[in-house]
């Protein structure tokens, strides 16, 4: 899964530790959310897009359409 | 701008303070050493042996209890890492014991003791959470 995560954050001028703080996680997980190594359990998915006025949708993507490769 | 709730821990404070935790783990090993000693000296009946060889469990009970609060202030990330070290030191632990026990059928190594087990663990665990960690940096 992808995110716009690192994008977002530099639109904010937020630091890792400024967006960890924001939805109360460490800045560990903030960094390997960024980096794509740890997809986040939805409850922070959605802190994370709210923190930026987002939608889910709009900061995480599924890289491959679930609906279309016939995994769901 | 959506209004987020309060955080409950940050950055900063995401690992929580430790003292409680080194107060419990100094507490808990005193009394181990301590019960350690007692049953090495002699002049103890079976009874006094067997209530100094129990004398240990509430204070690491207690330590047990702290380990797991600590771990569930812990955010879903830290938590996953936590787990991935515990899989790791769990699977070493096996591994170390399972050989060690070969190895003593060999001949090759004195009987083991026990209490070397929770080394292994501690030490397999420092291993596992250097793993998980550079994994996810």
């Amino acid at each position: 899964m992808k995110n716009r995560l690192r994008v977002l954050r530099a639109e904010k001028n937020w630091t890792q530790a400024q967006l960890a703080e924001i939805v109360g996680v460490s800045r560990q997980a903030i960094i390997a959310v960024e980096n794509g190594k740890y997809d986040p359990a939805l409850p922070l998915a959605f802190k994370l897009a709210r923190a930026f006025g987002k939608n889910v949708e709009e900061v995480f993507v599924w890289e491959v359409d679930p609906l279309q490769d016939g995994s769901l | 701008m959506f209004k987020l709730p309060r955080p409950k821990m940050n950055g900063r404070n995401s690992v929580q303070p430790v003292g409680t935790l080194l107060s419990v783990l100094c507490v808990a090993t005193a009394i181990d050493i301590g019960a350690g000693w007692l049953l090495g000296r002699p002049g103890f009946g079976s009874h006094a042996r067997i209530i100094f060889a129990l004398l240990p469990i509430p204070a690491n009970l207690a330590l047990v209890a702290v380990i797991v609060r600590r771990i569930r202030k812990l955010d879903e990330f830290l938590r996953h890492v936590h787990l991935e070290a515990v899989a790791i030191a769990f699977l070493l632990t096996g591994l170390a014991v399972f050989v060690y026990g070969y190895l003593q059928k060999a001949q090759a190594v004195r009987p083991l003791n026990v209490g070397i087990v929770w080394i292994f663990m501690a030490v397999f665990y420092g291993i596992g959470y250097v793993i998980a960690v550079r994994y996810y940096r």
